[in-house]
């Protein structure tokens, strides 16, 4: 068990300028879990291989517990890492697979057999022993990754978009498999994923990363509510905040026709501002009133739920618009609605920077 | 086999039935040129002189005369008595035995370290300028065959050659007028050390090609399961590129029971007391120089014969290594018949 530390580390790739990581400064407690979430190209699975220390480390440092690991080889590090396409071994057996490491560190072979038998009992891998992974499908293979991982009983485990490979249905049973067992085994891990759904139901902590800089990180709930910028209200939720640009006006920012309250002091003096509203935070009105105009163009239905999908003239642009409607009452395409937003659940963001401003949005 | 003709088998089996094609144009014409023409061209050319030289073997011929006589197996019994053939077949074996193994040995070290030697740390790369050695290790296989036998001869020559220059230089005065290709000791390890320095670049190129095809997470996973460079050769990359090595040796081992070439050019009369001599050259003496091509063409069908018996025992070796893969593979298919696919939805 162990602590991981990102101390301004930075990877520049060769031939490039551009950082893919830069300067990374990163905490994850001991035992903790803690998910690397960001498009692609955002150095989240790169940030991952320099700990792993499959990639170099330009500058800065990293550290597992009090150990500077900056340069030491991956062998020496006592990691164990979960790939995205598994890398299994194809020539070995799931038995001599997992036990590939421990018969490298020289443990005798009963201790050996025990260990892969207690990791393949957890992983219900038991009857698969025996087969070469060619002979797995694609959630045993995983399983058989994870065994790997798990056998060695490693200070940090590292997870590269372990189930991006799996089939949706099995994506969601394995992630709160994956989840359990890691805090179970109480190992710090570091999970890197492009999915924020994965990100926000399997992590203690979250690292948004974009363009290799580090964005935020807090617990899901602190992402949610209070998105440092408008990268990050634009990424954490599904669907996606509504995030469009509105004018400052007397007592606060314009709706549509409403008027929200925002203090002056959060504005500062600032003539326009980005605000967002997530698609869950607001109130659609059939019924023509005081907010924004909204063309419905379509209905998603989800059962309970329903998704409405709508485009509105804001500052002479075409904005699309999302709200969370009821599953059976809901307008449908081709009505005209009025949304407003729910009081205190609307995140004002600077225009010029993308920063925050103001306070998280109340619960 | 389409079937054209209805069988009672067919009818019996209506599982396996088939719609009868029509004979038309397009499929008549795309035999013809697909299977009737090549497998022609195979019996007239490849075929038939095989079966010509297995009766040419059982005659008298001499190969400059329109008559001969059939002797029938004599001319295979009076080479089983033949000491200077079985000389040249026990080079040859010997050939066949050493040459493979450390053509490969070499060639798989200097291809792992070209791919995979590097730094422990970081992204998985060769030693420093290992794209130059790639380059530079198959120059020697671009040279003719027979070039190359000539140069070396010129190297080895006693007092003239590079090597004994070089051994004299360095102070082993001893070397002064050493015959290399002339001494019963030396003359095969030294003809085989020729033989394996130009093929050694050539099966580095191919074995480096064959380790880049070897799925990079795989070398990183051993990594961090805490392997070295060394174990990660063995352990994870050779078995990856086995295919790779069982043809290589079975072309290496073709080879090594041929040598004419490079034999030919060192030590054209089969070197001190037949030493070096091969059953190509011994071929090649008895058909043009004595004039009795029954007699070689029998030697001819025992350096096939023995070819094809090296190239089974190379794919038996392979087989019995790669060991428990066959019957393994056997006994999945049965547990996954047999295992219900409930198994795999609880996952």
């Amino acid at each position: 068990m162990a602590t991981v530390t990102y101390d301004n580390a930075s990877r520049i790739y060769p031939g490039s300028n551009i950082a893919a990581v830069d300067s990374l400064n990163l905490d994850v407690a001991d035992g903790e879990f803690l998910v690397l979430v960001g498009p692609s190209g955002s150095g989240k699975s790169t940030a991952l291989r320099m700990l792993a220390g499959l990639e170099e480390v330009n500058s800065g440092n990293i550290f597992i517990g009090e150990r500077n690991v900056t340069d030491v080889p991956p062998k020496d590090r006592d990691i164990a890492m979960v790939f995205q396409n598994y890398a299994l071994y194809p020539h070995m057996t799931v038995a001599e697979n997992m036990g590939f490491a421990l018969r490298i560190a020289g443990v005798p072979k009963e201790e050996r057999n025990q260990r892969v038998r207690e990791a393949a009992k957890m992983l219900d891998l038991e009857p698969y022993l025996d087969r070469k992974p060619k002979a797995l499908s694609g959630g045993q293979r995983q399983r058989v990754a994870m065994g790997r991982a798990i056998v060695r009983s490693p200070q940090v485990f590292l997870m590269d978009e372990p189930l991006s490979n799996l089939d949706a249905k099995l994506r969601v049973q394995t992630r709160t498999q994956i989840a359990s067992l890691t805090r179970r085994l109480g190992v710090t891990t570091v999970y890197v994923t492009h999915d924020q759904t994965e990100a926000l139901t399997m992590g203690d902590r979250i690292a948004v990363l974009k363009d290799g800089v580090l964005q935020q990180v807090g617990t899901p709930r602190e992402l949610y509510a209070d998105p440092k910028n408008v990268f990050v209200a634009g990424f954490i939720g599904s669907p996606a905040m509504n995030l469009f640009t509105a004018d400052v006006t007397e007592g606060g920012v314009k709706f549509g026709t409403a008027v929200i309250p925002v203090e002056r002091d959060t504005l500062g003096s600032a003539t326009q501002v980005t605000i967002g509203v997530r698609p869950e935070d607001v109130v659609v009105s059939l019924t023509e009133s005081t907010g924004l105009k909204v063309e419905v163009d379509l209905v998603e239905e989800l059962g309970a739920d329903g998704y409405l999908y709508g485009h509105s003239e804001v500052d002479g642009k075409r904005t699309d618009i999302v709200a969370r409607v009821d599953g059976r009452i809901h307008p449908n395409a081709g009505d005209t609605v009025y949304i407003t937003p729910k009081t205190g659940h609307v995140h004002v963001f600077s225009v010029e920077t993308g920063e925050r401003l103001g306070g998280a949005v109340v619960d | 086999m389409t079937s054209t003709t209805t069988t009672p088998g067919g009818l019996e089996r209506p599982a396996v039935r088939r719609r009868r094609r029509k004979l038309t144009f397009d499929r008549v014409s795309f035999m013809a040129v697909f299977l009737i023409l090549p497998l022609a061209i195979f019996v007239i050319f490849v075929i038939s002189p095989f079966v010509q030289a297995l009766y040419y073997s059982l005659t008298d011929w001499t190969g400059f005369s329109p008559t001969m006589d059939f002797v029938g197996l004599s001319n295979y019994v009076k080479l089983f008595g033949d000491d200077i053939f079985l000389h040249a077949l026990r080079n040859n074996v010997l050939l066949a035995v050493v040459v493979p193994f450390v053509t490969i040995v070499l060639a798989l070290a200097i291809s792992v370290m070209i791919t995979i030697g590097g730094p422990s740390k970081g992204m998985i790369r060769g030693l420093k300028g290992s794209s130059f050695y790639r380059v530079i290790s198959f120059f020697p296989y671009t040279v003719p065959a027979i070039v190359i036998g000539l140069i070396w001869a010129e190297v080895y020559d006693p007092s003239a050659g590079l090597l004994n220059g070089v051994l004299t230089g360095l102070g082993l005065k001893g070397f002064a007028d050493f015959p290399w290709l002339g001494d019963t000791r030396t003359a095969m390890p030294v003809s085989m050390f020729v033989i394996v320095w130009s093929f050694v670049g050539f099966y580095t190129v191919l074995f480096v090609a064959a380790i880049k095809g070897v799925p990079a997470e795989t070398l990183e996973a051993a990594r961090l399961d805490g392997a070295g460079r060394l174990r990660m050769a063995v352990s994870i990359v050779i078995p990856q590129i086995r295919d790779n090595v069982q043809t290589a040796y079975i072309y290496l081992g073709i080879a090594a029971l041929d040598a004419f070439v490079y034999m030919q050019a060192m030590n054209p009369g089969g070197g001190p007391d037949n030493s070096t001599l091969t059953m190509s050259q011994e071929l090649f003496t008895v058909a043009f120089r004595k004039g009795q091509f029954g007699y070689a063409t029998a030697m001819g069908v025992v350096l096939a014969a023995v070819t094809l018996l090296f190239a089974a025992v190379v794919f038996t070796v392979s087989r019995l290594t790669a060991g428990r893969d066959v019957p393994r593979a056997a006994s999945v298919r049965r547990a996954e018949a047999a295992a219900p696919l409930a198994k795999e939805s609880r996952a």
